[in-house]
């Protein structure tokens, strides 16, 4: 055991512990509540989460496949504006996007309100977006960009030769895509697709706010609403036990099979000029995701805040920018630090131990945000505990108290987030493959050397998406802030909900927008230099 | 290149102090609490010494609203006790308080409706409270029996039915809402939500299980369209004419004729504000409640915070601002209020509304109501 497989023991276990403390409630005696579960709810449970996941899914996958495909391989009009500006749509929280479509369409909406001007008069139903196919809708808006992220990154650096020559042999567009782009990048858009299906499982806002019976939905009204913290449990588990069998099941399609360059003049692809009408074809599409992702939620929240801004501007605010940049920002830059230590350590050692850390590290993905929370409360109680007992026995007067810290808030950040730092950077070093690191090593640099002089600077590209990617995430993050918040401490997140929570969501515009408009700004600053770097 | 590892060089600056922090808890303590404040020993000083110093009073609210904010910063003025908040959902702070045990740092805690002010006595969390001023400020019924919490503020859910298609001597109680004649005009938000949950167990309460499934199930049946969104929503839909007729709480109206959207506000006009049951067991109410936590650590200036709550000064702000019905019979509702009239209300004890809770949701769930 050296000192990687002693760090990276040691995080996953502070990792593992939470999903543990679930995990083995599916084997406890289920109470009578369980039965009336199992006879009223299950079902529709599990069918109407089935149904949102694979087709939010397929959409995703579609949707974010092939910008990717088509910004990389493909010159048109705006181009460089799309490259990034499609990233964009996940810089707004899906619980946001519910609020402002919902606040679009329906009775006081703009269209409606416009229509009515003309004295039409519609029928609410085809407004109606509250409903299983308006939920996937919303989730596909504001998820994709975990595909397109992913792939694009990796159709930049890893295809060009491939797509060339698939050129050069008189491929048509939809033949490249279909039997070239697909395959080829299937690890990436798997690893994209799981990240979004994750974060479809775990969603509460959106579920709750149309109405929607789904497995998360369920956990907080057994937990909550039923008192029932055994059943409840028991749900998350099953949630759980879904997970790993998605997570099992991207595994085996990925295979064995890595496409990792072994020749060392990768370069990045040399896109192909649209003409006539496919350019136009392309750039209405590319704008029209843009439109309906990012830019008409945008501007619909503006008109919100300009309509609420007096009331809900104050000095307090600015302490909410300062107190989500920084929380996020302490978290994220953690997670890609140990995500980079993991990711080290499974990649240079095969064998059984490796293979499971980085499985079970997205294990904290899975679980309902509240569930971590009870699990990170108990485990820092019982740390506050132990200091009290240690400060008796030492005969001080008061020990260190931990909980309502900020110490246990970015604590559960690490646990729930950790997966999506740790995918970046996984794939960060299948792309730059162990040829190097060996070379490296047989040159007689030891571990941490070639680390720091080696792999770091290539993974450059994966470090910075990574942290983009959790530190967006945490910025729109709920139910973890909500519940382990310290005294006096809110976040925009916090803010923005308890507006819409009160059925203030025109109050709630303002905090969402800096949300946005921060998260944005990483967006757009992160990529700005990973273009740089890649040029 | 440079940037990026000024970068992780600061990330690994951060992990290591954190794991520092953390492995080495005992030795810091060691050091460092003799000669220095560690935020433990100032809580710790504050309590010893809350007669010289005013000290605070910690919060766990699930009211969010900046009414309330405002009256908390009085309150400071007033007493010089420094108000702490963490606000949440009713249900999560009673979980977190269960979880924190005796160690919480909670004293007070606020939360709206009864049913979660009641959860929070049998879990034990919350203390008796002798008070003059707060047995004088609240009504008895709007107490718990064991003085465990006090209403500060009521809430009426009510009839809203459009003032065009519908006549107000069409209706008469809620019951009546499950005949024939209503379906597919009703609107109603989902089982989930804690007010339909209060406004069933009410039912359980005075008219039995039966008679309470049956009404579930009538309304299920009635629905115009399956439960969604929240109170406004269901305005919203009687105006579009999705239904007739809706059950929501009063004080959204109020908020939404007070919108800066006009639109909103042309919603609230369109619709009327009908009592249930007057002829019979009276209009639903529910409460928003505070209550002194079983392990306050500043348990008298808990008591001090609620009694300011219960003034006839905050009781006016918390009238006049959300629309809701003061605790205290002293204070005049506001002027909106006043107009929709006066109404009978259901004489129950509000515990019942906790107490009945878990039923509701077994016969919301056997009847379907999503």
């Amino acid at each position: 055991m050296n000192l990687w497989a002693v760090l990276s023991l040691l995080f996953i276990s502070i990792i593992i512990i939470p999903n543990f403390l679930i995990g083995i409630n599916l084997f406890t005696e289920p109470n009578e509540n369980w039965q009336h579960i199992k006879d009223y709810l299950l079902i529709n449970y599990t069918y109407n989460t089935l149904i949102i996941v694979v087709f939010t899914a397929l959409a995703t996958m579609f949707i974010g496949t092939s910008l990717a495909w088509l910004i990389t391989s493909y010159k048109f009009p705006l181009r460089n504006f799309f490259k990034w500006a499609l990233i964009l749509p996940l810089a707004i929280p899906a619980y946001m996007g519910a609020y402002t479509y919902h606040g679009i369409l329906n009775y006081t909406g703009v269209i409606q309100v416009t229509l009515r001007d003309f004295d039409i008069m519609v029928d609410q139903k085809y407004f109606n977006i509250m409903t299983i196919p308006g939920a996937i809708f919303i989730f596909t808006l504001f998820l994709y960009p975990y595909v397109y992220v992913i792939t694009k990154g990796f159709l930049e650096n890893q295809s060009a030769s491939i797509i060339e020559n698939a050129r050069l042999l008189g491929g048509n567009t939809f033949q490249i895509f279909f039997r070239v782009v697909l395959p080829l990048s299937r690890a990436a858009i798997i690893g994209g697709v799981v990240l979004v299906v994750m974060e479809v499982l775990n969603d509460y806002g959106v579920a709750n706010y149309f109405g929607i019976q789904t497995f998360s939905t369920a956990i907080f009204r057994t937990w909550y609403g039923m008192q029932d913290l055994d059943s409840a449990l028991k749900l998350a588990g099953i949630l759980m036990f879904l997970v790993i069998v998605i997570l099992v099941a991207e595994k085996l399609i990925r295979g064995r099979k890595s496409y990792s360059s072994s020749t060392a003049n990768v370069r990045p692809i040399e896109p192909k000029q649209l003409k006539g009408t496919n350019k136009w074809l392309v750039f209405s599409y590319c704008s029209f995701i843009f439109l309906i992702a990012f830019f008409i939620p945008v501007l619909q929240l503006s008109y919100w805040a300009f309509l609420t801004f007096e009331n809900v501007f104050s000095s307090e605010f600015i302490t909410l920018v300062y107190n989500s940049v920084f929380v996020a920002g302490i978290a994220s830059a953690i997670i890609v630090v140990v995500a980079l230590i993991i990711g080290n350590y499974t990649r240079l050692h095969r064998g059984f131990l490796p293979k499971i850390f980085s499985r079970v590290i997205a294990l904290g993905y899975s679980i309902p945000g509240a569930a971590i929370a009870i699990a990170v409360i108990t485990i820092f109680m019982s740390i506050d505990g132990l200091s009290a007992t240690v400060a008796e026995f030492l005969n001080l007067n008061g020990a260190m108290v931990l909980r309502t810290t900020l110490v246990m808030l970015v604590s559960a950040y690490i646990i729930r987030y950790m997966a999506v730092g740790f995918n970046a950077i996984e794939a960060g070093f299948e792309k730059i493959g162990s040829s190097y690191t060996e070379a490296s090593r047989g040159l007689g640099m030891s571990t941490i050397k070639t680390f720091f002089k080696v792999d770091i600077p290539m993974l450059r590209g994966a470090i910075f998406g990574g942290f983009i990617l959790v530190f967006v995430d945490i910025l729109k993050e709920l139910p973890l802030t909500l519940f382990l918040q310290p005294f006096n401490f809110s976040t925009l997140a916090t803010q923005a909900y308890r507006y819409a929570n009160d059925e203030m969501v025109h109050e709630a515009a303002l905090a969402s927008l800096f949300i946005i408009a921060v998260s944005s700004l990483c967006i757009f600053y992160f990529y700005k230099i990973l273009d740089k770097a890649s040029k | 290149m440079k940037r990026s590892f000024k970068l992780l060089f600061f990330a690994m600056l951060v992990l290591l102090t954190v794991i520092a922090a953390g492995c080495g808890s005992s030795e810091e303590t060691d050091a460092g609490a003799g000669q220095q404040d560690s935020p433990d020993d100032t809580t710790a000083e504050e309590q010893a010494s809350q007669d010289e110093d005013e000290g605070v009073v910690n919060l766990y609210t699930s009211r969010h609203y900046d009414t309330d904010r405002e009256l908390y910063d009085v309150f400071e003025e007033q007493t010089g006790i420094k108000v702490n908040v963490i606000e949440g959902k009713g249900d999560e702070l009673i979980e977190r308080m269960n979880i924190e045990g005796e160690e919480t740092e909670a004293d007070v805690f606020i939360t709206a409706d009864a049913g979660n002010l009641h959860v929070a006595k049998e879990n034990g969390l919350l203390q008796s409270v002798e008070s003059d001023v707060l047995f004088e400020n609240i009504p008895e019924k709007l107490r718990d029996v064991d003085n465990e919490w006090f209403g500060i503020t009521k809430r009426a859910r009510v009839i809203v039915y459009d003032k065009d298609r519908v006549d107000p001597s069409e209706l008469s109680t809620y019951e009546a809402l499950t005949e024939p004649e209503w379906e597919d005009r009703v609107l109603i938000r989902s089982s989930e939500n804690m007010y339909n949950k209060s406004l069933l167990a009410s039912f359980i309460e005075l008219n039995g299980e039966e008679a309470a499934e049956e009404w579930a199930a009538g309304i299920v049946n009635n629905m115009a369209r399956d439960p969604q969104g929240g109170d406004r929503d269901q305005a919203k839909g009687v105006a579009a004419g999705e239904a007739d007729v809706a059950i929501m709480n009063t004080y959204y109206i109020g908020r939404m004729l007070n919108s800066e959207d006009a639109n909103e506000v042309e919603v609230a006009e369109s619709v009327g504000i009908f009592f249930p049951n007057q002829e019979t067991n009276g209009t639903h109410i529910n409460i928003s409640g505070a209550a002194v936590t079983q392990h306050a650590p500043n348990a008298d200036n808990a008591v001090k915070f609620i009694e300011f709550l219960s003034s006839e000064d905050a009781q006016g702000k918390f009238a006049s601002a959300n629309f809701e019905y003061p605790a205290n019979p002293n204070v005049e509702p506001a002027e909106l209020l006043q107009s929709w009239g006066e109404f009978e209300e259901q004489d129950i004890d509000l515990s019942v509304l906790g107490q009945n809770q878990q039923e509701a949701m077994r016969i919301f769930d056997r009847a379907g109501w999503k």
